[in-house]
Parts: C-alpha cells; structure tokens; sequence
C-alpha cells in the first residue's frame, strides 16, 4: 500500500538524485547496464519502503538504498565474472573529449590518458575506499552523511578516506605513464 | 599545535569537518610548517585530478524513462488497491529465507523477485558468508575493530544491551588463551548484529551472533583469501567465527564457546 505522498516524496528525491546515484552505481558495478538496473530496484524498493523513511538527509538515505542495491549485485556475481564484467576502457571518455583543431590533439590525449589512468586506479581500489572516496571527492558528502550511506561509523568513514587517498595517490604515482611525443602541460 | 596534531586534523580541516576555532589554530600552524603545506596541497592535487578526470556518469534517459513507467504502475496499482502481482516468482528454496528478511521493507513476491535479478543470480548463501567476510576485513581496515573496548564482560554486554535487542552472552577467555578485545555493532545484510571481538597471538576472532535466518544461510565453514568462517554456537545463539587463525585453533575456540551458558 503506497500512500500517494509517500512515493510523491521518493520521486523527488529519487529525481533530483538521479545523476549522482547512476554514477555511483556505475562506479560500484562497472557498466552501464547493472548501474540502471541497480538504480531502478532502488527506486521500487525506496517507493515501497518510503514509509520507513526516519527523517534526516533524504540524499544519505536514497543513496544508501541504491548502494545496499549495487553491493546486492556485486554478490550476485562470481569472483571471475566481476573481473571481466567491469569496462576494460573508460566508453564514455571520447564522446566528452573537444573536438577541435588540430592544435588541441596532443592536450586531447593527454586529457584522455590522464582520465584512463584515474578511472583504472580508482576502478581498481577495494570498494569501500573507493566508495567512501567517490562519495567525499565527487558527491561531496560530509563525514555524517557518508557514514549515514555506508552504515559505519564515522571513524571508519574517516580511516577510510585517510586510506583511500593514500591508496590512490600511490596507485596514480606507480600507474605506467603512457608518454605523449612531446611534454606538453598537465594544465587543461 | 604540533606538528602530530595538525596530521591528525588534516583530513578534516580538507575536508571543512573542523569548527572554526580549530581551523584557525590549524591554519596558523599550517603557515609555519611547510610539511603540512605539502600535504594539504597533495590531498587538493588528488581532489581536482578525481573531478577532472574521473567521470561523474550521467543517468541515461532510458532510465529516466524506466522510473517513470514504474512510477505509473506504482500509482495505477495503489489507486485500484490491488495487491501487487507476484511476477517472476521463480524463486530457488534459499531465497523463501530471504523473503523474512525483505519483508521488513515490503510486502510481496515481487521484492524477492528484485533480489534474484536476471544479472544478480548468485545465491544469499554466498551473501551471507560475503557479508561476513566483508565485515571482518573492513574492521581489520579500521583504526579499531571495535566500538567498545575492553576486556571485561560486564562493561562488552550493557554496551550491547543499548543498542541492540538481544545482547549476546559475552565471556572472557583470556585464561585460555582467548582474550577478549571488545564489541561491535556490524551488518549481515541490512540486519544490524553484535560482534565480539576475541584476539589469540597475533590474530583476531571475530564471533558474528546471527539470527536464525542468516544461520541457516551459512554453510558449516567457508575459506576465502586465507581466512575462514565456522559456524558455531555462543551458548543457544546460533554464531559464526571469522578469522585467520588455523583449524586447530578455530576448534579449540569453537569448544570454549559451546560451553557458555
């Protein structure tokens, strides 16, 4: 039994949290397919449950939803199939790249590599650092409403993200810097 | 401040977690220390490469599309007041477990359907033993693997007590070689359980006190990257060890359990 108000209110919410939710369950699952699927279930099981919604930050709790829906998934698969089912290459790098003059090509590779090597490293992070760093550094979420999604505590949320960086920065230093003909600047 | 403080603070000056007072006690420390500079500028050259470089995905607008469509089955179906049809209720034996479980978010056979999605065919056997597991190496992560320190049982179970709403039996074992580091609040599932926490030498003993549902979703044991999962008994409760101690060891626990009472 939905009250109307109720699955009014998922709506909005799930509405205006749609672009962050997708991306975050693109990043937890690696493709374009399961993401949509993960967020829709979200979505059903948000409306049927909108009634359990104990006030407090609707985002933290949508995506928290979205996220129990993606880890859901990424159980549901063999240990092999996860491997070969997360993109080998960024699909969506090129389409965002300026297509422009012929000037701008070495800048465009760079950007494109540049890209490459962040996405390899962060898809390559244990999730719950990557996670906890996709909902800090590209959400933007606070400790609270982090720990509010990941139902930790704070200190972990906080270890983590220490951890996290650390992994990251150390996984883009190591990462094997495909070289551009000249040296060009790393400024876009 | 020190230079000790101001690594401590760091992460949360970065990231405006600070009050303002102690921003301004960092931010004075911060124009003498160049270390600290550094580091700061490093976690800022990471947080601009992630936006820059790390795509933030768009939600495509098939499913926009999907949402709305559901959005209007939800609403056709609450207006006629009709039960929600169970479809694809093609559901293995195990799942009918997981049903109990759903069912504190919904009612109806479709839910279930949703957790055994044409992508996600994997068993909630598995999801169980994964959430164990998942716990276990995430506590390891941490600062501490436990919200309640101690090695004395009489502060581990009122610490439960308020939290939760069967607080397990919690005994010392450190006579025999078992001593008791804490408790924790964990996840199996989206069912909050107690943990206590038990260390032997140089390893750590996670005990997960389960409800029956999830017991009897756990096979007896399980290995996975060197650590294993038992399923055992802290006095009646139905229980699972996870740690990376050997089987000699697990089965000399697993009988210091059994006897509690």
């Amino acid at each position: 039994m939905i009250a109307t108000t109720a699955s009014g209110f998922v709506d909005e919410l799930a509405q205006r949290h749609l672009d962050a939710a997708y991306s975050l369950g693109r990043w937890l699952l690696g493709n374009d397919q399961d993401a949509a699927d993960a967020v829709h279930d979200a979505y059903l099981r948000a409306a049927r449950s909108a009634d359990t919604y104990a006030g407090g930050n609707a985002r933290a709790w949508w995506l928290a939803i979205v996220r129990n829906c993606c880890l859901a998934r990424l159980a549901g698969r063999s240990k092999e199939r996860r491997n070969v089912e997360l993109d080998a290459t960024p699909g969506n790098v090129h389409p965002l790249l300026p297509q422009s003059e012929a000037n701008e090509v070495e800048e465009r590779i760079d950007a494109a590599q540049r890209r490459e090597r962040m996405t390899r490293s962060l898809r390559d992070l244990p999730i719950e650092f990557r996670e906890t760093l996709i909902l800090r550094e590209i959400e933007e979420l606070s400790y609270r409403e982090i720990a509010d999604v990941l139902a930790v505590p704070i200190g972990t949320v906080m270890s983590r993200l220490a951890r996290g960086r650390a992994m990251l920065q150390k996984a883009l230093a190591d990462a094997p810097a495909t070289h551009v003909a000249k040296e060009s600047s790393h400024g876009l | 401040m020190d230079c000790k403080t101001a690594h401590e603070l760091l992460p949360l000056y970065f990231d405006s977690e600070l009050d303002r007072t102690t921003s301004r006690e960092f931010e004075a420390h911060l124009d003498a220390c160049a270390d600290c500079r550094e580091l700061l500028v490093g976690l800022d050259e990471l947080r601009r490469g992630l936006r820059e470089d790390a795509p933030r995905y768009r939600a495509p607008t098939a499913l926009r599309e999907r949402l709305a469509d559901s959005a209007a089955a939800m609403a056709a179906v609450a207006e006629s007041n009709a039960v929600v049809p169970t479809r694809r209720y093609r559901t293995p034996l195990p799942l009918r477990f997981a049903a109990s479980v759903a069912l504190a978010f919904a009612a109806g056979g479709t839910v279930v359907a949703l957790w055994n999605s044409p992508h996600g065919s994997g068993t909630s056997r598995d999801q169980v033993a994964s959430d164990l597991f998942a716990s276990h190496w995430r506590a390891l992560a941490a600062t501490s693997p436990v919200d309640v320190v101690s090695s004395d049982r009489h502060t581990v179970k009122p610490w439960f007590a308020g939290k939760i709403a069967d607080a397990p039996v919690v005994r010392d074992f450190a006579d025999q070689g078992f001593p008791l580091v804490g408790g924790r609040i964990d996840y199996v599932g989206s069912a909050r359980v107690p943990v206590l926490v038990y260390r032997h030498g140089q390893h750590l003993i996670d005990v997960f006190v389960l409800a029956s549902t999830d017991a009897a979703r756990l096979d007896a044991s399980a290995m996975r990257n060197g650590y294993r999962i038992e399923a055992v008994r802290l006095g009646d409760q139905p229980a699972a060890i996870v740690t990376d101690m050997d089987a000699g060891e697990v089965t000399k626990f697993d009988q210091l359990l059994q006897q509690m009472k």
